[in-house]
């Protein structure tokens, strides 16, 4: 300890040069991270954050919720199937719709997610207001409430010929329950079905999208899910996460963002194990003296991995600095911070740079106190 | 071989030391039945030519190089069979030195580079406020006082090999073991340190050890102890005091 902290005092430039290289490295990692969840997030947010465990999809949608419809058939046998404590309708639909605020309200594209009020498919994340209560109330995405989309604020659907005006009234805010990157709300199915009959008045039967399942106490929703597909014909269930996972563009862009998340956790333990690496050759005189006046080799191990430690610490304490800044001033980009990834990335890299470190400590470890009357140092080879 | 008549509890006893390097079928015999007991008190001149063995028998006198026969006993501790772990022990708990060249931690300042024997002994070693207090005694008596918040890169070549004798004496040790420590000094700091390693290792009655190749230094010991290729002999020429 006394040798590790006073060698990083004395060596102030040198190692905060590497702290501040992890923690940019680290800031990236994180940024990555954030952007790729905030994407995410846009896309299918309103089937992370909503409180169905299971969503039964048509089997030909393949996942894709805007291709999918389940028939009054399957409806009934999804109820009927064993660890299903509730099934009720989901229904989503992109409309055309008047919004805008202080009066200027223009046509935009949003998404209408239609559920049973006192069943599961509510959204999970509100921050404002309160959930419908009735036919013609909603809850909008909050990254909308800026654009006509706020609490009070009414979204008109724009009929199609024939069809009659439906007009929600914004009562509640909630998060990251965006859909296609559209801004979105949540209503009650009925609320839904007269939306799908204003464009399309001729419409015999509004079905919905998929059945929305809560499963009984103690059920699993992945063997629920299951069981479903297998005893429902025509349907393919997955649990709340496997839709999200599963939702077309969602693994291209998860795809996409690993490889370079890779490269950075390939880059940061290989620079801290080098930049450790040429230190321990650098100082090999001064550890094979200490081993000659009877430093046991442990006590210098454990000194380069105290100052592993603290300069991933220290960068990665400057990383979630620079990436809280980020986030709060946004400069349009859409960042998502969650402790989670950030606990696991910091664990990660300071995991991984003690692994590479492992070369300093092989050579320190090989270290021959005679060396001390030679003048030579750690033995290369 | 040479001989003083010594109690057992001698700070230094080599008996038929004999260290041999193998290489192939070739051998090399480096130090060849070296016998030598040093007194309490002693300070032994160890000379000898390049190559002549010294340094390896000084090694093995400090535990750093175990020998192939014979039996190492310092301070009444028998260090022939011990284990490397069981040797860094006892290199940092009986013995001190002062090497040649490398003597010094260069992040430490002078002070930390005698607390470091402290912190290497652990919850073993003296408390943290001894330790300075000791720290602060050696410094002072080797007259840098001045010196104990310098760095290495800001002492001279005398002023480190001070340090390095108040590291080495920082433990109390049995023997101090001496390895060329006025080679990289010009004559006159050379028999400066020479003449402070006398006294610091008379005043507190401390048996020590230097490997030298210079007869000139050799005056400051009590005994000298001539080595070639690696057979000891006494020197009774080169004896002498100051």
């Amino acid at each position: 300890m006394f040798l590790a902290l006073t060698e990083m005092r004395r060596a102030k430039v040198r190692f905060g040069l590497l702290s501040g290289a992890v923690g940019l490295l680290v800031f990236l990692i994180l940024f990555q991270q954030a952007l790729s969840t905030g994407l995410i997030n846009q896309f299918i947010g309103a089937l992370r954050n909503q409180s169905a465990d299971v969503l039964v999809f048509n089997a030909q949608a393949r996942k894709n919720l805007e291709g999918s419809i389940v028939l009054p058939a399957q409806q009934a046998a999804v109820a009927q199937v064993p660890g299903v404590a509730e099934a009720t309708p989901l229904g989503e639909g992109t409309f055309t719709v008047l919004a805008g605020v202080d009066g200027a309200a223009e046509e935009q594209d949003a998404v209408i997610f239609g559920y049973q009020l006192d069943g599961p498919g509510a959204p999970t994340t509100l921050v404002e207001g309160r959930l419908p209560e009735a036919t013609g109330e909603a809850v909008a995405s909050s990254r909308n409430a800026d654009e006509g989309f706020g609490i009070g604020d009414t979204v008109t659907v724009v009929p199609n010929a024939g069809g009659a005006e439906v007009v929600f009234t914004v009562v509640g805010l909630a998060e990251e329950i965006n859909y296609s990157v559209s801004p979105t709300l949540f209503t009650d199915f009925a609320g839904f079905e007269a939306a799908k009959r204003a464009v399309n008045p001729d419409a015999t039967a509004v079905l919905p999208s998929v059945m929305a399942v809560r499963v009984a106490d103690g059920a699993d929703p992945e063997e629920v899910a299951a069981a479903i597909t297998a005893a429902v014909e025509g349907t393919e269930a997955l649990t709340r996460r496997q839709a999200v996972d599963g939702s077309p563009g969602v693994s291209a862009v998860r795809q996409s963002f690993s490889v370079v998340l890779l490269l950075f956790y390939l880059v940061v333990p290989l620079v801290t194990g080098l930049f450790f690496l040429i230190v321990t050759f650098q100082k090999a005189g001064a550890l094979t003296l200490l081993r000659a006046i009877g430093s046991p080799a442990g006590l210098l191990v454990r000194s380069l991995l105290l100052q592993v430690v603290v300069v991933v610490l220290t960068g990665s304490v400057l990383a979630v600095g620079l990436f809280w800044l980020a986030s709060r001033g946004g400069g349009g980009l859409d960042i998502s911070v969650e402790s989670g990834p950030v606990l696991f990335t910091v664990t990660l890299v300071l995991v991984l740079a003690l692994l590479t470190s492992l070369a300093a400590v092989r050579r320190v470890l090989r270290i021959d106190p005679i060396a001390a009357t030679t003048g030579a140092g750690v033995q290369v080879g | 071989m040479s001989s003083n008549p010594a109690p057992s509890g001698a700070p230094l006893r080599l008996e038929a030391v004999r260290k041999v390097y193998r290489s192939g079928d070739s051998e090399i015999v480096a130090v060849d039945h070296a016998t030598l007991t040093v007194a309490d008190g002693e300070i032994v001149a160890l000379l000898g030519p390049s190559g002549s063995g010294k340094t390896t028998l000084l090694s093995i006198a400090g535990g750093l190089l175990t020998s192939t026969e014979g039996r190492v006993v310092v301070g009444g501790q028998d260090i022939t069979d011990r284990s490397p772990r069981e040797l860094t022990e006892f290199r940092r708990t009986t013995v001190g030195f002062v090497f040649q060249s490398v003597n010094l931690v260069p992040f430490l300042t002078a002070e930390e580079n005698l607390l470091v024997v402290a912190e290497l002994s652990g919850r073993s070693g003296m408390s943290r406020r001894d330790a300075r207090q000791r720290a602060k005694e050696l410094l002072d008596e080797l007259g840098l006082g001045h010196r104990a918040g310098n760095l290495p890169s800001q002492l001279s070549g005398g002023e480190r090999q001070r340090v390095a004798i108040g590291r080495a004496l920082f433990n109390r040790p049995a023997l101090v073991l001496f390895d060329e420590p006025t080679s990289a000094l010009d004559t006159k700091i050379g028999e400066q340190v020479m003449e402070l390693i006398q006294n610091e290792m008379r005043s507190r009655g401390t048996a020590a050890v230097i490997v030298t190749h210079d007869t000139r230094m050799t005056h400051y010991a009590d005994r000298t102890v001539r080595i070639v290729d690696g057979v000891l002999s006494d020197d009774p020429v080169a004896a002498g005091h100051p």
